[in-house]
């Protein structure tokens, strides 16, 4: 095993923060301690096991898993790609290219989560702005939907609330404001103290329905219980920020209020106000993927390339290219896995349709879903052992720096190799 | 009387689950999802205690909870908080969540993982479902 002679600090790819501080203490050749890092953060960057690559269970070399993958993946007429959110830039833009190839739908979990923000971002329809613009401006912070302390441990932390920013140098009691509105109360809720507004599921489109009433001077109006004087003082608040910053979390996505009445809102409250959107996108490279497939087909997720007549390469989109529709509907006849885990993550109603088509995974982990797998492949685990660029919840651009080389080939290269066999 | 007891089907209550991450579930899945560590922070859910008591249920318990969808056997926790949240339930975004989730009717792809409808009833002496026997 070879260390990397690194820079003072490694990048941690356990959340789309990629915090930039870790600092990595070596014993031999193993990491003993990832010190900055939150507990999540300790787990992904330690906890990298060597394990090896299958085929119907039983342990094979790399090549060989690599060649059935291929063999697999050249008979298939309908293939579906699912996942990348965990790789790598490159990683995702192999992915891409052989999707094209052998004209497969391609779809990862922004499909189910974040995706429509994401769009909206990347079309100029949402305002957004950057973490380091949010620990140096921002004065009232709303965690919509989103519980960053569990999800996204250091926001807090390391941009959003407590630190010291450019304009926001009185600390964090006296120049910032933080406000949660959530279905249920959570460890970010607490912080926020009396700002905390506890709403019923799916009601998150009324209340946005009634602060922009209150904004415009009318009274707000909702179904639910709460005091009219409270939605008028949060108004307020939003309305006197100087610069505010929505972290819209799953929950705001789940509540299934729609992207338009988002935006809608948006909209209303920067006529009085300058506030900003961050989707709070879980797993570190999900912008990333979002940013790839969009430059490349114009929609951030459920795509299927198909050949024409005429040999070129059409680009289709829509919910039924979407993998949840896909497998629910039993469309694919090979399934193509790379880093994430139906099992932990979707509904069983659909992953266990899975069982019923060859199914390859590509990953550095133990899944739930490598269980009812055709093929596994094991990855290197990227921003540990592997190095590339990632994107990070706010759009900016962030290095992967290797910390250890186990060897293994990451998932940019056993895409390559796929390509090549096929 | 306790034999006669155990033949006796013990009632179903409705209640709506809302999904939830937690960083420590998260953590130790990093770690294994095949951990006892891991089981025993995802296979929970959590009620209001005045739930708990109305549906004469007990903490630290097994209970059956079934959806439209599938059915699992979790233990029951209680949150000790100020804001009461009866009729609601909470469980984490885990395996043993997802056997329950149902996709949602609508046009917009996202499964129910915020409104989740569901019954919950006493397991009496049923253990907590394996995570080799949610795959299976
Ligand atoms: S907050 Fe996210 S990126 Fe930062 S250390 Fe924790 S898991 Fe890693």
């Amino acid at each position: 095993m070879v260390i990397f002679l690194r820079n003072k600090y490694s990048v941690c790819p356990g959340c789309s923060l990629l915090c930039d501080d870790i600092e990595i203490e070596m014993k031999g050749t193993e990491i003993d301690k990832a010190n900055n890092a939150c507990i999540k953060g300790v787990s992904r960057i330690k906890d990298t096991k060597k394990l090896e690559s299958k085929i119907d269970g039983n342990e094979v070399n790399q090549d060989e898993a690599i060649f059935k993958a291929a063999e697999l993946l050249q008979n298939a007429n309908n293939p579906l790609i699912f996942g990348l959110d965990n790789s790598t830039t490159e990683a995702q833009l192999e992915a891409i290219k052989l999707a094209k190839l052998i004209s497969a739908t391609i779809d990862d979990n922004s499909s189910f989560c974040q995706g429509p923000i994401v769009n909206a971002i990347l079309k100029n329809e949402l305002k957004t702005c950057t973490l380091d613009d949010v620990r140096d401006y921002a004065d009232v912070l709303v965690f919509w939907g989103a519980d960053p302390s569990n999800s996204h441990p250091r926001l807090n932390s390391k941009y959003a609330y407590y630190p010291r920013g450019k304009e926001r140098q009185r600390g964090w009691d006296e120049d910032r404001t933080a406000i949660a509105i959530d279905v249920r109360e959570s460890s970010s809720s607490v912080l926020c103290k009396d700002n905390f507004y506890q709403i019923p599921p799916r009601s998150d489109g009324e209340l946005m329905t009634a602060l922009s009433s209150a904004f415009s001077g009318k009274m707000p109006k909702v179904s639910f219980d709460i005091e009219t004087q409270r939605i008028l003082k949060l108004s307020n608040i939003l309305k006197k920020a100087k610069y505010g910053v929505i972290f819209a979390g799953l929950g705001l996505t789940y509540s299934q209020t729609g992207i338009e009445t988002i935006k809608n809102f948006l909209t209303e409250l920067n006529t009085y106000s300058n506030f900003h959107l961050i989707p709070m996108v879980g797993h570190y490279n999900m912008r990333g993927f979002n940013q790839a497939l969009y430059n490349e087909t114009g929609y951030v997720n459920r795509v299927k390339f198909v050949k024409n007549e005429s040999g070129n390469l059409d680009i289709k989109h829509g919910l039924q290219y979407s993998v949840l529709e896909q497998l629910n509907n039993k469309e694919p006849d090979t399934v193509l896995i790379i880093g994430t885990d139906p099992f932990t993550s979707m509904p069983h109603s659909v992953a266990k349709k899975l069982k019923e088509v060859p199914t390859i995974i590509i990953d550095p982990c133990e899944t739930l879903t490598e269980k009812i797998a055709d093929v596994v492949i094991r990855s290197a685990k990227s921003g540990i052992e592997c190095g590339g660029n990632a994107i990070r919840i706010d759009g900016t651009c962030v290095e992967l720096v290797p910390i250890i080389n186990s060897g293994c080939l990451c998932d940019e290269h056993i895409i390559c190799k796929i390509m090549e066999e096929i | 009387m306790d034999d006669f007891g155990k033949y006796l089907s013990k009632p179903e209550h409705e209640i709506r689950i809302i999904t939830y991450r937690d960083v420590f579930q998260s953590s130790a899945a990093e770690k294994s999802k095949f951990s006892d560590e891991y089981k025993n922070l995802s296979a929970i859910i959590q009620l209001d205690k005045k739930d708990i008591k109305k549906m004469g249920l007990k903490i630290g318990h097994n209970v059956i909870v079934k959806s439209t969808v599938g059915e699992v056997t979790v233990q029951l926790k209680v949150i000790e908080s100020d804001i009461p949240h009866q009729g609601f339930a909470y469980m984490p975004n885990s395996p043993w969540s997802n056997a329950i989730v149902p996709l949602s009717d609508d046009r917009s792809g996202v499964p129910e993982y915020k409104m989740l409808h569901a019954t919950i009833k006493d397991a009496k002496n049923e253990s907590i479902t394996l995570i080799e026997e949610l795959i299976a």
